[in-house]
């Protein structure tokens, strides 16, 4: 018994080292959505500069595999592809809000995946034109006149950040949804079509920057340049409301989730996230990064799989009254 | 303006940004050759390559091998009724037709004139625009935007056969095409519509199965059915001979052709319309100028003009959708979009500095088009004779081919099995349309227009109630969108007075 269990371990050792080593191996980062959008464009970025950081300089890919927001990808993730470290799965960070509001269609369980981490966080704001008479939130808030706010569409967070805010804290808005990109809706912005929009601060700084928008409130993801601006949770009436508006703004810290398939063995996903976390420190992804204006920063997996525990272990009235709010999308 | 004109051609003569976009243009032609491998996945595939170029090479590479695409998948939609791109497939309906009757080398000829006077009507048609690009985009809110597809949808009316019965038969079939583009999340209250319980379907119909289901796969069949080549069983000699009657032909239609071209331009500066429409509307356009009902049945079945409206419309499309990517940071298409990646790589910011300050780089673009395009058709006819001869090959040979093409083609658009099972079923939808005498086009331009017109006319009620409909554009639009249903009926009419 013994001696049988020793050369099982004997043999299993080389085993577990040459899987750390990726010498000559190709490593697959699946995207959950086609080629061209922001998710892609980090991946591809990664996978530039990830080998360098990964034992033995593997080759990485990109491969896109779009539908259904991600849950396509996920669910391929999460039960198809092998647990070797050479598939790496990214996808839509609303995911856990899927998997919370009971979607049909999920096949997974977002806390069970071996989390590497998150590449980005996304701070949403809103703003409003600045030849509008609100210079404040506090203005904006006793505004007479609805105040018309574009959006792409449920499950969006040109969508769904200002519908709490109209739900939750009471402002006057007037929510006009099914523009085609957030691009479009500053378009409309622009031709006064609409008085304002959300979005990520990365997408609408230009325009503040400009002067044609005044960011006025953000959720609690903070990068420089908005750390001043109230914050909507803090806002809150009752905790209830709260709660609400931070599970929202929960997966916008795990922005660019990285994952491996749940029953990749530890030491594989070690190596893969020290991996990442060097990669996203290299100097040159960080000039490359620059220029493409994305903004990096790594959220170990460790800390990202403990906020989407704590999004998943609410209580029921929370997500009952969340899901008549927030819709799962983009 | 003249001399930023001319600068902007001075950067683009350098000889290293020269030698990028014929690079591009390199890989642009195979990209639009081949069937369902688009332009705006190559760009982004290409966008990593950019890094170390300046920017006008970068442009150069990335606008070079983006405008060939819609020139090179005119040239699979009329050898093989496959659509090369998506904004390629109008060109289907009589350049595959031309080339059964063993005039692919006229239809050809006609389409890569017609593309080559597109592109270079487009661009100066842009570089005249340049002053007023701002106050026009601006006019086209929402409510605009909205009877623009109604607008597109009225052609219907000229893509009909005429009489009571055929405009039936026309308008059903566009209002299928509307309630296919209604399957998937919708954009207001994020309900999954027609989705059958599947993922795949969450996202909607994507248009290149769909097109490559409904166009290529009657042929495909209709071809194993004869068993000869494309071409039937004519001489294999005079399948050349026509691609200079071609061109004669866009020369002979010219102001169809600047006036689709137009159109083109125009379909391209609205943001929000996305890159398949123009040809359709084109097509419609060309499709009016058929005077008796005896010419408008030679539409679908081989009319030169059918070939020379889309053919213009999507290559001057391209200059006009620069416009509002660069002036205002709005991608008219996903292409636009990925190109907008790369212009904010390089450090350059879209915004009114590039109609004022940066105009010399905007004119380089528009130059990179013209100049991407006059190559392009060069070497396609240097290439014709060879290229019309496949029509000649025997069914037999050219049959696995195609459908390997098909399926690929179809299959690259979200490498998923239920791409596959999409371009069958439209198969089948296209086949049955096919044997009962039911027009696909204006199917397709339901399809294409659906998702836009739902959310435009959502947007208007919602923002203005039903005051958008006083607004003065859209008050003309509403006449033009009459003036387009009634002029058949009213050509229909005049003539049988005669008669």
């Amino acid at each position: 018994m013994l001696k049988k269990a020793l050369i099982a371990m004997l043999a299993a050792l080389p085993l577990a080292a040459a899987a750390q080593n990726f010498q000559g191996k190709t490593v697959t980062i699946i995207v959950g959505y086609k080629a061209g959008g922001g998710y892609d464009a980090m991946a591809r970025l990664l996978a530039r500069h990830l080998p360098k950081h990964l034992p033995g300089k593997p080759t990485v890919i990109v491969q896109n595999m779009p539908g259904a927001n991600s849950i396509i990808a996920a669910n391929h993730i999460y039960n198809v592809a092998k647990p070797d470290g050479l598939t790496i799965g990214t996808f839509n960070r609303n995911l856990p809000i899927a998997q919370l509001t009971r979607v049909e269609g999920v096949k997974f369980d977002i806390t069970k995946f071996q989390w590497i981490g998150s590449a980005a966080n996304e701070s949403t704001i809103l703003a409003i034109r600045t030849d509008l008479p609100y210079k404040t939130f506090e203005e904006l808030k006793k505004a007479k006149e609805p105040v018309a706010i574009g959006s792409t569409g449920p499950g969006a967070n040109t969508h769904d950040f200002p519908l709490l805010l109209k739900e939750l804290l009471g402002l006057n808005f007037k929510i006009v949804s099914g523009y085609s990109s957030s691009a479009d809706i500053m378009l409309a912005v622009e031709r006064k079509e609409v008085d304002g929009r959300a979005g990520s601060f990365t997408s609408l700084r230009p325009f503040i920057d400009r002067g044609l928008v005044r960011p006025l409130i953000r959720a609690r993801a903070s990068e420089a340049g908005i750390e001043n601006l109230p914050v909507d949770e803090s806002l809150a009436p009752n905790p209830r409301a709260k709660a609400i508006m931070a599970l929202r703004s929960a997966p916008e810290e795990v922005a660019r989730p990285y994952v491996l398939p749940p029953a990749t063995p530890a030491d594989i996903v070690r190596v893969v996230r020290d991996a990442f976390a060097k990669t996203i420190k290299d100097p040159e992804l960080e000039a490359e990064g620059k220029k493409a204006k994305l903004d990096l920063e790594f959220l170990p997996g460790d800390k990202a799989q403990k906020i989407l525990v704590d999004v998943m272990n609410q209580p029921k009235d929370v997500v009952d009254e969340f899901s008549k709010y927030i819709k799962f999308g983009e | 303006m003249t001399e930023a004109l001319f600068e902007g051609l001075v950067l683009v003569l350098q000889w290293k940004a020269l030698a990028f976009m014929m690079l591009g243009v390199l890989l642009g032609f195979w990209v639009g050759l081949l069937p369902g491998l688009g332009g705006a996945t190559t760009l982004a595939l290409m966008l990593p390559f950019i890094y170390t170029m300046q920017p006008v090479e970068a442009f150069a590479f990335l606008l070079g091998m983006h405008a060939v695409t819609a020139t090179t998948g005119d040239i699979t939609s009329v050898l093989f009724g496959v659509p090369g791109e998506a904004a390629s497939a109008a060109t289907i309906l009589d350049g595959h037709a031309m080339a059964k009757k063993g005039e692919a080398g006229r239809a050809l000829g006609a389409a890569l004139a017609a593309s080559l006077v597109g592109a270079l009507v487009g661009a100066v048609a842009l570089a005249l625009a340049v002053p007023v690009v701002r106050p026009l985009v601006l006019t086209f809110g929402s409510p605009e935007l909205f009877m623009l597809a109604i607008v597109g949808l009225a052609f219907i009316a000229s893509l009909s056969s005429h009489g009571g019965r055929g405009m039936l038969r026309g308008f059903l079939a566009g209002a299928l095409g509307l309630f296919f583009a209604t399957v998937g999340q919708d954009p207001q209250a994020g309900v999954p519509r027609f989705t059958l319980d599947l993922l795949y379907l969450w996202q909607g119909l994507d248009l290149v199965p769909v097109l490559v289901g409904i166009f290529a796969i009657p042929e495909i069949i209709e071809l194993v059915a004869r068993g000869t080549s494309i071409a039937g069983r004519l001489p294999a000699g005079r399948l050349s001979r026509g691609a200079f009657e071609g061109v004669k032909d866009t020369f002979r239609h010219f102001w169809l052709t600047v006036r689709c071209s137009l159109i083109g331009t125009f379909i391209g500066i609205m943001p929000g319309l996305g890159g398949s429409v123009a040809q359709w509307m084109a097509y419609g356009h060309a499709a009016q100028s058929a005077r008796t009902a005896e010419e408008r049945k030679g539409f679908g079945a081989g009319d030169v003009r059918g070939v020379i409206g889309p053919g213009a419309a999507n290559n001057s499309k391209e200059g006009g959708s620069l416009i509002p990517t660069i002036a205002f940071g709005v991608p008219g298409s996903t292409a636009m979009a990925i190109l907008l990646g790369g212009f904010v790589l390089l450090g350059l910011v879209p915004g009114p500095d590039m109609l004022s300050k940066h105009l010399s780089v905007t004119y380089s673009m528009v130059w990179t088009i013209v100049i991407a395009n006059v190559v392009t058709v060069l070497v396609c006819f240097a290439f014709l004779d060879q290229l019309a001869k496949l029509t000649t090959v025997r069914a037999g040979i050219l049959i696995p081919i195609i459908l390997v093409l098909v399926f690929i083609g179809s299959y690259t658009s979200n490498n998923h099995y239920g791409d596959i099972l999409v371009t069958l079923v439209f198969g089948a939808i296209g086949y049955l349309m096919v044997l009962a005498g039911w027009p696909r086009a204006p199917f397709v331009l339901g399809l294409v227009l659906g998702k836009i017109a739902e959310n435009y006319l959502y947007i208007s009620v919602a923002r203005y109630e039903a005051a958008w409909l006083t607004r003065p554009v859209v008050l003309v639009l509403i006449a033009v969108a009459v003036v387009v249903i009634i002029y058949p009926l009213f050509q229909a009419r005049r003539k049988s007075a005669h008669a």
